[in-house]
């Protein structure tokens, strides 16, 4: 037990003094912040003081059309503020105003004949500019009920016309399906790197003590499960404080930086709850135990550093088989094959902590992919520590799998 | 008591690694493994440490079956090995803990071990930034620095530079001193010939020769003659159909078959009055020892 907690505190001072280590976390958590202040930046850049400042359009009725009604366009909340004057306003006044920055552009509202033309004046157009959809809607509402109270209907006869009318969606299945789904599949994409990535430094790190020659003064020196569990447990620690604060800075920087309403609408802060932590972090550890334990055992039959690449191909391709598995299902979170990717134990480390998080997993679902994916691992563990404490030592040619298993 | 290997074999696939050797060593000392490159000094080695199971026979330390928890033990491997990246003070307190030292004795045995190897000033460097020779020091402290019982070493002085390879022979004789039980393989005769009181030889797994250093060199007989004149002597050998092995400014170095035709030859030269300033019969080196034992 010493000699675990030794080789884990090695293991962990190891990983955090190295260079390359906190170069990269260092630029993980700039990107972080600089990708959340991206909208205030951009904001900066085009030199807008105030960000919740509303543009202003300028709306000229010289010929009073719309008698006086334009002025409601206000109290509609379309994101914009409307300055209504009926004065004749030239085209190169209007062209003044823009260019002082006084207003965003112009409406100006003429009739040809019987018909209303409307011309909308900007800085610059491209092909992607449009005539906002809710302002042309607004200016229509507008005058289709100054033109309807010119009828002298009744109140009746008017709602009549104007119905309101309420959407609401409903779906046949019992469960509900919480939250964006595609910020969820993002979600799991980040676990997935994260749980990937560090049990791929195990396999990097057993390589590179059986390259170093040094492995045949540790093997004298503790056992194999002391040096495979160890190294696993501290690279996965290391790996784990790492990922946690990437996701708090990351929680901070959504807080802090993004408007609530935005945010919302993105991702619903309720849904990250304490016991959804408490579930991801252990099927980090899980998922990354399985994936290490995978790892340390095909980097402990390399000679080369060179073979290193090849050796871990296949857990390369069990990992994104796992990963698509779980990722594609989500699309259909309540479809059959995703209950299975939850409980499948090299997919649910990436899936079922969604489904938690998404409120359609059964506890028993749960239960079910715990004791699988432990079952996994205690497997995976036996097998590795075998082939590892056969394979470390050999230096020679390529040899199977198998055949370490009978050495 | 001591080190006691019986019958112990090891087959890797079809290949006899190690077949059938035996090895006692009940008294503190250094004992030589000696044998050419692929004979099975590395997997006995591994075998006595527990990293290799043996295939058959029995390997006790004091009468116990050797475990790593059982016997407190040194390494030196062969190939020489240190974490590149990791400083020499943390690599080094990592096996001593690793060996049940604590952190303080650790440190204490660091410092004593860095001044007498004279690696004082590289430990909080990275091990890369070490020359070969001042790593293989590093990884000699890594195996003595838990003061083992019984010290493994595996070619210790391959590649040190005549000064590094005294400091390290000081430090093995201080070792002897102390009790400690050595098993040391190297190539150079010389070295095991100063150091190892038994010996064994293997060739392709197999022991060719094993005992007590002197007394195997007791059993050759004496088969050079080495002699140094002012004058040439060349007839008066070739008279004793004697064979001139080399010769550089009449020093002689002639192959003999006993010391009664060396004795002959001295006579002669005392008859002729031919001023002998060097005389000496040797009998085999361990250098032709194992060329004999082992040579194709």
């Amino acid at each position: 037990m010493n000699d675990l907690k030794v080789v884990i505190g090695f293991t962990i001072k190891d990983m955090v003094q190295r260079k390359s280590f906190i170069i990269s976390t260092v630029i993980i958590l700039l990107f972080i912040i600089l990708g959340f202040n991206i909208p205030n930046i951009m904001n900066a850049i085009s030199g807008e003081e105030n960000s919740n400042s509303k543009e202003k359009i300028l709306v000229v009725d010289t010929n009073n059309i719309y008698e006086g009604t334009l002025d409601e366009l206000n109290s509609l909340d379309l994101g914009y503020e409307f300055e209504v004057v009926t004065d004749n306003i030239e085209f190169n006044e209007i062209k003044q105003k823009i260019e002082n920055g006084e207003i965003e552009s112009s409406i100006i509202i003429e009739k040809n004949d019987s018909n209303l033309k409307i011309r909308y004046i900007v800085e610059s157009m491209t092909s992607y500019t449009q005539i906002p959809e809710d302002l042309s809607n607004a200016l229509n509402s507008a005058y289709s009920s100054l033109q309807i109270s010119k009828l002298g209907l009744t109140q009746e006869q008017l709602n009549s016309l104007n119905p309101n009318i309420e959407f609401t969606m409903e779906q046949t299945e019992e469960e509900e399906v919480k939250g964006n789904v595609i910020i969820i599949m993002l979600l799991s994409l980040v676990l997935f790197y994260a749980i990937y990535f560090c049990a791929y430094q195990v396999s990097s790190s057993i390589t590179t003590e059986k390259t170093s020659r040094i492995i045949e003064t540790l093997v004298t020196s503790t056992s194999p499960t002391n040096i495979v569990v160890g190294k696993t447990i501290g690279i996965g620690l290391v790996g784990l404080a790492q990922l946690c604060i990437i996701v708090l800075t990351a929680l901070i920087c959504a807080k802090s930086f993004i408007e609530p309403e935005i945010l919302n609408s993105v991702l619903d802060m309720s849904m990250i709850t304490p016991s959804l932590g408490i579930i991801t972090i252990a099927y980090f550890i899980l998922g990354y135990f399985t994936y290490a334990m995978l790892y340390a055992l095909t980097g402990s039959t390399v000679s080369k550093p060179e073979d290193i690449q090849s050796a871990n191909t296949p857990v390369a391709f069990v990992a994104i088989i796992g990963f698509y598995l779980s990722y594609f299902t989500m699309m259909n979170p309540t479809s059959n094959l995703n209950v299975f990717a939850s409980i499948f134990p090299i997919s649910s480390p990436f899936c079922m902590p969604f489904r938690v998080m998404m409120g359609i997993a059964e506890p028993s679902e749960i239960i079910i992919s715990f004791i699988v994916l432990i079952l996994t691992i205690i497997v995976i563990t036996k097998l590795t520590i075998k082939i590892y404490s056969n394979a470390i030592l050999n230096y020679g040619g390529k040899i199977k799998i198998r055949e370490f298993l009978h050495k | 008591m001591g080190l006691v290997l019986k019958g112990v074999s090891k087959n890797f696939g079809s290949k006899k690694a190690v077949d059938n050797i035996s090895i006692t060593m009940d008294k503190p000392g250094v004992y030589g493994l000696l044998g050419t490159n692929g004979a099975g000094k590395t997997t006995t080695i591994r075998m006595i440490l527990g990293i290799v199971e043996k295939d058959t026979g029995e390997i006790t330390w004091n009468g116990k079956k050797v475990e790593r928890k059982s016997v407190n033990f040194g390494y030196l491997p062969e190939e020489r090995g240190v974490y590149p990246k990791t400083k020499v003070y943390d690599q080094l307190i990592y096996f001593a803990r690793l060996k049940g030292m604590s952190r303080q004795d650790a440190d204490e045995k660091i410092k004593e071990l860095s001044k007498e190897l004279k690696v004082e000033e590289y430990l909080n460097m990275p091990a890369e930034k070490l020359s070969k020779g001042n790593q293989q020091k590093v990884q000699f402290m890594t195996s003595i620095i838990h003061n083992p019982d019984l010290v493994i070493l595996d070619e210790p002085f391959s590649g040190l530079d005549p000064v590094n390879t005294e400091i390290l022979k000081n430090i093995i004789i201080d070792l002897v001193k102390q009790g400690k039980y050595i098993i040391m393989s190297a190539h150079q005769m010389a070295t095991i010939e100063e150091f190892c009181s038994d010996i064994v030889i293997l060739n392709r797994g197999k022991t060719v020769l094993q005992g007590n250093l002197k007394d195997i060199k007791n059993s050759y007989k004496a088969n050079r003659l080495l002699v140094s004149t002012n004058t040439k002597i060349d007839d008066m050998i070739s008279d004793l159909n004697l064979t001139i092995e080399n010769n550089v400014d009449n020093k002689y170095t002639i192959k003999i078959d006993n010391e009664d035709i060396a004795r002959k030859l001295l006579n002669t030269l005392v008859e002729k009055q031919i001023e002998i300033t060097k005389f000496e019969i040797q009998k085999p080196t361990l250098n032709d020892i194992f060329i004999e034992k082992v040579g194709e």
